[in-house]
């Protein structure tokens, strides 16, 4: 195999960029049969018959949102320990039981939620099942692989804070959503995670493992009515629900840019700007959507990319984007360039936001952005894993089992007076954090004191 | 190594864990008799063309392979294939640069392009009503070649060089591995390039190496999706089909040497952990080793029951990840990898100590049965899931097209199932072995922690 990694990893990977399908957009529906099960639990089945395989996400109130202050990574961590095996079968038992099947089972967590999920050959579905459905209801949960999982949270973390951009994010999050249950990074620090004791573990899985009112998407080779018998039967056990999160107060960056400065050997500045973005349910969504692909959600149609990838040569990649979830998220801009460009990137990017907001986008621009938004749909739900998530998305966030029918009208009825309008209510190019990882000397970030110093130094 | 035209949009940090350490996708093969359902077609230009016809979804992708990657280069001018691949997207006679993506995306489709050592792959995927876009205007930049901007997109390639390499520390030291295991052969050097090679190409050089790689004669075309077949030939064929041929390319004829003895490469990194990374020489499938190859890596570490795993993540706890990689698909002769980044406090030599008492456990002594049984099904779900995209389906139909015969996807799962345990031992002690082996050690020499010193903060402008 090509970029040999853990499989286990893999589907959690898999798991985790689930948030991005729904940047994109019907053009044929999707046909899902919806179910209630006796516990609560709502059931979504995509039939998948061309392939011999099934794939199943249960979603959990269990995201990373529901970190407590202090522990954060709580959350991934009991994600993590639950895949180590049940009561019945310890972590080596358990993992060669999913191998020898050739299947994939693991938990993942998100923002908004976790996603207990496998992929696996149709034939050995109720196998998997049981096992999948053995770490939900009975996990071992045992203080040595605790212990384990904690150390190697811990070591990973201080291995994805090798890569500048991996720190920018972090400073960029904390500083932008300070206290507020998104401010941290989903894997938590070094410290935090050290700090995290086993109970918390058997704790969080208690309080947050719950089926009322969580919802299983099946995508795969099986028949509705019959998966929904063996999910009554393996998780019916799986009863209560969470009780639910007061929603933070909205993000309020104070005028100003204001910059966070890391210093570091690096070749290239990691740069990260933004503001306060929206909620899901924000009506102005598909509205923001068609601003952004114009602005730099859109690749190579976009103005950032045109303007500072092609135009000047700054960067490899740039880009913008809203990351709305159950509650407000950011917008942020992001790139990297050579120290030395720093300055240079930041004034161009600058200049796009204020561009857009003053002046309305060419028809050609609205046009284009439209098209590919919705044309571009089928992409985005081709594999079952893409499916399987899709449907949990469309239930968490509310947006109805005819969603697929209704975005091209959402996104069509978009009009540049409507684009205008969102990128002068939702763009701050003068009240946002901005992020670098840099080598400082070299980059030389001008700061208002810094000029300040510069101005009083040739003034004397 | 793969490099792309186009990065992935960031996420952050808050939405996705650990990103860097959990999105790796491996290339599973695909559905068992799927070469007979290929039709495939020679034009008389001697472009070869291959269409499947996959109703699963209503989309279609469209692939061009060109028979050139970093293989083909020279030294003092490395990176000149992948630099190619960007100046496919600055224009041609006919279009501005980037209106070849942004015609794509205004028709919901998207495209990308990637180069690897051997070849170089342009992808479209796109609703399958508007497969004539791509056909359109992948003949267009075949025949038409005429980038602008050459300055510009070449800081563009060395930014993406500073990204994926020089602030990489896991790259950076497989680049160096790399370049110590292979002497003679031009796998010594990266797929993106040498910094400064890349910095000295020119306008005239990309130019030159168009004219001789990017012709029909050196290309395939591979079409997947949900169309009909021979409409779908019939369109290829008059896009295609009065494209001229150059010069034929020269034959790579550098044949690496045998190593005879280990190889050390030591590399200072700005990182917090150490890391290693082993490779040993191996051959692809040309050679009846191939498939015993592959079920020994994936014995080694696929899944969380793999050997490696097992011992160095579970029981010893000594790493934060581990793997063994084996691509059996290369065009000549390439390294069977093993590598690992240790847990704070752990060395690289206590580590590799253990990875080889697992090495030489497999092989003093057969695999038993039932393991040999895991990783012969570990392989055939991953078939199966495989063909769940018909991207994966296009790229492996083209890439053992280039190997030499499409049908040999169809013999995958055979070649597989007929692994011995003894063949396992026999490529074992055949090239996993230290005299066959080139080690690189990542020293760390830290990098700031977070909330540490090194943070300033202010107001900008």
């Amino acid at each position: 195999m090509r970029g040999a990694v853990n499989r286990m990893k893999m589907l959690a990977g898999g798991a985790a960029m689930a948030a991005f399908v729904f940047a994109a957009t019907p053009s044929h529906a999707l046909d899902i049969t919806k179910m209630t099960l006796s516990n609560g639990a709502t059931l979504l089945v995509s039939e998948q018959h061309q392939l011999p395989m099934v794939t199943v996400m249960v979603e959990f109130d269990a995201g990373t949102r529901r970190d407590p202050k202090g522990k954060e990574g709580l959350a991934e961590l009991t994600a993590r320990c639950l895949s180590q095996g049940t009561k019945e079968l310890t972590a080596p038992e358990f993992d060669q039981k999913v191998d020898f099947m050739g299947s994939e089972v693991g938990v993942a967590t998100e923002r908004d939620y976790s996603t207990a999920g496998m992929t696996t050959l149709t034939k050995y579905q109720d196998d998997t099942l049981k096992l999948l459905a053995g770490i939900l209801t009975e996990p071992g949960l045992r203080d040595a692989d605790i212990e384990r999982k904690r150390a190697e949270q811990v070591a990973e973390i201080k291995a994805a804070e090798e890569q500048p951009g991996y720190t920018a994010d972090v400073e960029f999050v904390k500083d932008l959503f300070g206290d507020s249950p998104y401010g941290h990074p989903g894997a938590g620090y070094s410290d935090s995670v050290a700090k995290i004791s086993d109970d918390d573990v058997r704790g969080f899985y208690h309080d947050h493992y719950k089926l009322g009112g969580a919802i299983i998407a099946v995508a795969g080779d099986v028949k509705a009515d019959e998966v929904k018998v063996s999910l009554e039967k393996e998780l019916a056990g799986l009863t209560g629900t969470v009780a639910p999160q007061a929603e933070p107060p909205p993000i309020a960056v104070p005028p100003g840019l204001h910059v966070k400065l890391i210093d570091r050997d690096v070749a290239q500045a990691n740069i990260i700007m933004g503001s306060g973005g929206v909620a899901r349910s924000n009506p102005d969504f598909y509205r923001l959507k068609v601003m952004n692909y114009i602005l730099g959600g859109g690749g190579f149609s976009s103005r950032l990319v045109k303007i500072v990838r092609s135009e000047h040569g700054l960067a490899y990649s740039v880009d913008s984007g809203f990351e709305p979830g159950k509650f407000q998220g950011a917008f942020t801009i992001g790139l990297q360039t050579k120290n030395q460009s720093s300055n240079q990137a930041i004034d161009l990017i600058l200049q796009q936001i204020r561009e857009i907001q003053e002046k309305p986008v060419s028809d050609a621009e609205l046009d284009g952005a439209k098209k590919y938004l919705v044309g571009s749909f089928p992409l985005n739900i081709e594999r079952q894993s893409a499916i399987a998530s899709f449907m949990i998305q469309v239930e968490f966030y509310g947006l109805g089992l005819d969603y697929a029918d209704q975005y091209p009208k959402l996104i069509g009825s978009v009009t540049k007076d409507e684009v205008l309008a969102v990128a002068k209510k939702y763009l701050h190019p003068d009240a946002m954090i901005v992020v670098a990882v840099a080598n400082q000397s070299d980059a030389k970030i001008k700061t208002a004191q810094m000029e300040k110093a510069a101005d009083g130094a040739s003034a004397q | 190594m793969r490099i792309t035209i186009f990065g992935n949009h960031r996420r952050l940090v808050s939405t996705a864990a650990l990103g860097t350490l959990l999105c790796i996708a491996a290339a599973a093969p695909v559905r068992a008799g799927m070469a007979d359902a290929v039709k495939a077609q020679t034009l008389p230009n001697g472009l070869h063309v291959l269409v499947l016809e996959n109703h699963k979804a209503p989309l279609a992708t469209f692939n061009v392979f060109y028979r050139v990657g970093s293989r083909n280069e020279q030294f003092g001018k490395t990176g000149l294939s992948h630099l190619c691949e960007h100046l496919m997207f600055k224009g041609t006679k006919k279009l501005g640069p980037e209106e070849f993506s942004q015609i794509i995306q205004q028709h919901g489709g998207e495209d990308n392009a990637f180069t690897e050592e051997d070849f170089t792959d342009y992808f479209e995927t796109i609703n399958k009503d508007h497969l004539d876009v791509p056909i359109t205007l992948e003949a267009d930049r075949m025949a038409n070649f005429e980038p602008k901007d050459f300055d510009k997109e070449k800081h563009v390639v060395l930014e993406e060089r500073r990204l994926r390499t020089d602030d990489n520390p896991e790259d950076a030291l497989d680049e160096m591995v790399r370049a110590q295991a292979f002497v003679a052969h031009p796998y010594h050097w990266p797929v993106i390039g040498w910094f400064h090679d890349v910095d000295g190409l020119t306008l005239a050089d990309a130019m030159a190496y168009h004219k001789i790689y990017y012709s029909p004669q050196n290309a395939l075309i591979v079409a997947v999706g949900d169309f009909n077949g021979d409409q779908v030939l019939k369109e290829i064929s008059e896009a295609f089909g009065g494209i001229k041929n150059g010069a034929k390319p020269p034959a790579v004829t550098e044949v690496e040497p045998a190593q005879e003895g280990t190889r050390h490469v030591e590399m200072q990194h700005a990182a917090n952990l150490p890391a290693f990374e082993e490779g040993y020489h191996v051959p692809n499938l040309a050679s009846a080793d191939s498939f015993p190859l592959e079920i020994a890596s994936e014995i080694l570490s696929d899944g969380q029951s793999s050997r490696l795993y097992k011992k160095l993540v579970v029981e010893k706890q000594m790493v934060v990840d581990i793997g063994a990689g084996y691509d059996m698909t290369t065009f000549d002769p390439n390294l069977f990898v093993v590598s690992a980044q240790m847990r704070p406090g752990v060395t690289a030599a206590a580590t590799e100590a253990e990875v080889e008492k697992e090495i030489a456990a497999m092989r003093d002594t057969p695999v038993g049965e039932e393991e040999l049984q895991k990783a012969k099904n570990l392989e055939q779900a991953q078939f199966v899931f495989g063909q769940d995209s018909v991207m994966r389906e296009a790229e492996m139909l083209g890439v053992y097209q280039m190997l030499g015969d499409y049908h040999l996807v169809d013999k995958y799962i055979d070649g597989i199932d007929k692994v011995t345990a003894a063949d396992v031992q026999r490529v074992m002690k055949t090239y996993l072995v230290a005299s066959n082996m080139t080690e690189g050690v990542l020293v760390p020499t830290g990098v700031l922690p977070h909330g540490g010193e090194g943070i300033s903060s202010g107001e900008l402008r």
